[in-house]
């Protein structure tokens, strides 16, 4: 069935045609609001993926600790508190209590796409006269490089760790004056000191890490910080990073552990994600709300403009129901076709940024990904905007008293 | 087919009024109490000063408006009992307008403007659909001018195309408001010629309103409105003898 054959689709484009100028201003007009709407979020969810990514580079989105160790108070015969004032427990480093069952626990949930042992503790890096206060981190290089893309961030050397590697960051390399295959001693503030081998030398493109983090063998680390067999924390690498929290609860249900989340840890920067997002939900409910006002309008005035038709359409026995179909549809092609433009619009804008927006070494300033998905939502959404917009008038096109009309 | 209906009426009015501001104090009754038969194939005229009501009682007739008492059957179905929707279907199908002013609708040719009404009640086109506005144009002169813009043709070709257009669906009754209002008297002369020959072809029923005694002295039957009463339905014998 010819869909153009139908009375109101040829009565709706009839009319459109007849009032070009009208038609085409708020096509037009569409067109801009669903460009700009579907070029700021393409643009910002780049931004917000690029952001979470760096922030996730160097962070497991989850951490399971061992639990706070925590005083208890004294208490009497009749299990009162006896003592006046609870001084808090000072935190010694200790291993997470049966670390390889909970691994295999955390393993099972469907959400979960990683998990690696991490031994981390304090220490210092010493070569000639040169010390440096480090974090080490011993790691299990084949699970930890599916949590951390730390193979990924190498400039030198390699990423495998034997018993006597250690890889360190760039700025710690310029500090000591290292480079590959060269020896730093690591100590610790439990043990004597031990000399490793410089096997390569990354960069996360963040100063404090670059400074601070050294990896070493999971057992090296485990016989620096006197942790024979033990592991500190259990890193988790989850599928959805913004359901990292909902996951995290379900793993403290697994046992007495500690469980922190991305979300926790870096509650100001998603705070300010938070906002960005609903930011861009304001200004895309705006823009979506201009939209439906300038499609409403142009189609009030043509319900007015074309009363005496509707009057003698009417008349001649077309029904209500035609007549509101044929305002809707108008609104649906309106909107439809204008997001039609407008993605056209955003996708060449988007092609433009990705052309300009570059980094001094010629690398994109972020990724902006131009997901099809976006176009047909934004279309879909666009029409489904339009007959809503379009409701209004098409009702009062349809309750227009054929008499009155026609008669003026 | 209604129990009252009479075999051979097109149109029955009984006791038909019409008030406006119904239960205001400002209730005022524009017609009162209307009689009326008009059987298949009458050619009557509806005359009247202005303010009698004729345009009132034109819309009640053509399911326009609704009546505040009274019967109304049309095409042998009583209209009053019927809902908006199927008053619409009765209308689109029993009745036919030409007004004083055409309304065709500008942004479509001729021969759409005539498919109008059949496209409205079928709800989609198709080549018969065309065929039969064609055959309905060429009836009316201007198969010449099918496919040009209602828009872009004369005031008495624009009033014959809503002719054509009021017989689509082949109406039982026309009701023609003024329709050579706004032509002069050679176009008026046309369109009535017209329309007396499509009356007398098909049998077609018309109740032409008309403030022109020169037309309404050709009509087979003149009915006179004032202060909305029946005043005069006579025959016009003079016609029929000449028929």
């Amino acid at each position: 069935m010819n869909p153009f054959a139908l009375f109101e689709t040829v009565v709706a484009f009839r009319f459109m045609r007849e009032g070009l100028t009208q038609t085409l201003l708020i096509v037009f007009g569409v067109a801009l609001g669903a460009g700009v709407i579907i070029f700021m979020s393409a643009l910002l969810a780049g931004l917000q993926a690029n952001i979470i990514r760096r922030t996730l580079n160097f962070q497991a989105p989850i951490e399971v600790l061992a639990p706070d160790q925590v005083a208890r108070p004294l208490r009497g015969d009749d299990s009162t508190a006896v003592a006046a004032r609870v001084q808090p427990r000072s935190q010694q480093l200790r291993s997470l209590d049966q670390w390889q069952k909970i691994r295999v626990a955390i393993e099972r949930l469907p959400e979960v796409a990683a998990v690696t042992p991490v031994v981390t503790g304090p220490g210092f890096a010493r070569r000639g006269e040169a010390t440096k206060a480090v974090s080490i981190l011993g790691i299990e290089p084949e699970s930890y490089y599916d949590v951390i893309a730390l193979g990924e961030k190498m400039v030198a050397g390699r990423g495998e760790l034997g018993p006597t590697d250690v890889i360190v960051g760039t700025e710690l390399a310029k500090d000591l004056g290292v480079e590959v295959n060269d020896k730093i001693s690591l100590a610790t503030a439990t043990t004597a000191s031990s000399t490793l081998i410089v096997a390569g030398i990354f960069d996360f493109g963040n100063k404090g890490v670059n400074e601070r983090n050294v990896y070493v063998a999971l057992r090296t680390a485990q016989s620096l910080l006197d942790l024979a067999g033990g592991a500190t924390s259990l890193d988790v690498k989850v599928r959805d990073p913004f359901a990292a929290e909902s996951i995290a609860a379900a793993i403290r249900g697994l046992g007495d552990v500690r469980v922190d989340s991305w979300i926790v840890t870096n509650a100001q920067f998603f705070t300010a994600m938070s906002a960005q997002i609903l930011a861009n939900t304001l200004i895309r409910i705006f823009v979506g709300i201009t939209v439906a006002l300038g499609i409403a309008s142009v189609l009030v005035v043509s319900v007015v403009q074309k009363s005496k038709e509707i009057g003698i359409l009417r008349a001649m026995g077309t029904a209500r129901a035609q007549v509101l179909r044929v305002f809707l549809i108008q609104g649906g092609f309106m909107g439809l076709t204008g997001a039609i433009l407008g993605s056209l619009l955003a996708w060449v804008f988007l092609l433009l940024w990705r052309g300009v927006a570059k980094n001094p070494d010629g690398t994109p300033l972020f990724v902006v990904v131009i997901e099809p998905s976006l176009f047909v939502i934004a279309c879909l959404g666009a029409a489904c905007v339009g007959i809503l917009a379009a409701a209004v008038p098409a009702r009062r096109a349809a309750s227009l008293d054929p008499a009155v009309a026609i008669h003026g | 087919m209604d129990e009252r209906a009479v075999a051979g009426e097109t149109l029955r009015l009984a006791g038909v009024r019409k008030s406006y501001g119904a239960g205001t104090p400002v209730e005022t009754e524009v017609l009162h109490g209307i009689d009326l038969v008009l059987r298949r194939g009458e050619f009557a005229a509806l005359i009247g000063p202005s303010g009698s009501g004729k345009t009132t009682l034109l819309n009640v007739i053509g399911l326009l408006d609704r009546p505040s008492a009274g019967t109304i059957v049309v095409a042998g179905q009583e209209a009053g009992a019927l809902s908006e929707i199927e008053a619409t279907r009765l209308r689109g199908r029993a009745i036919g307008f030409v007004f004083q002013y055409h309304h065709l609708l500008p942004a479509f040719t001729a021969l759409e403007n005539v498919m109008m009404p059949v496209l409205a009640a079928r709800g989609r086109a198709d080549d018969q659909m065309r065929a039969t506005a064609a055959a309905l144009l060429d009836r009316v002169g201007l198969t010449a001018w099918r496919d040009h813009k209602a828009s872009d043709i004369s005031g008495g070709q624009q009033q014959r195309v809503a002719i054509a257009r009021s017989l689509a669906m082949s109406p039982a009754l026309v009701l023609a408001d003024e329709p050579s209002g706004n032509l002069d008297t050679g176009n008026a002369d046309a369109v009535f010629d017209l329309m007396r020959n499509v009356n007398a072809t098909s049998g077609t029923t018309f109740l032409i309103v008309t403030h022109d005694p020169r037309l309404a002295q050709r009509c087979d039957r003149i009915v006179t409105l004032v202060d909305g009463r029946i005043v005069a339905d006579e025959i016009n014998r003079d016609v029929l003898r000449a028929g």
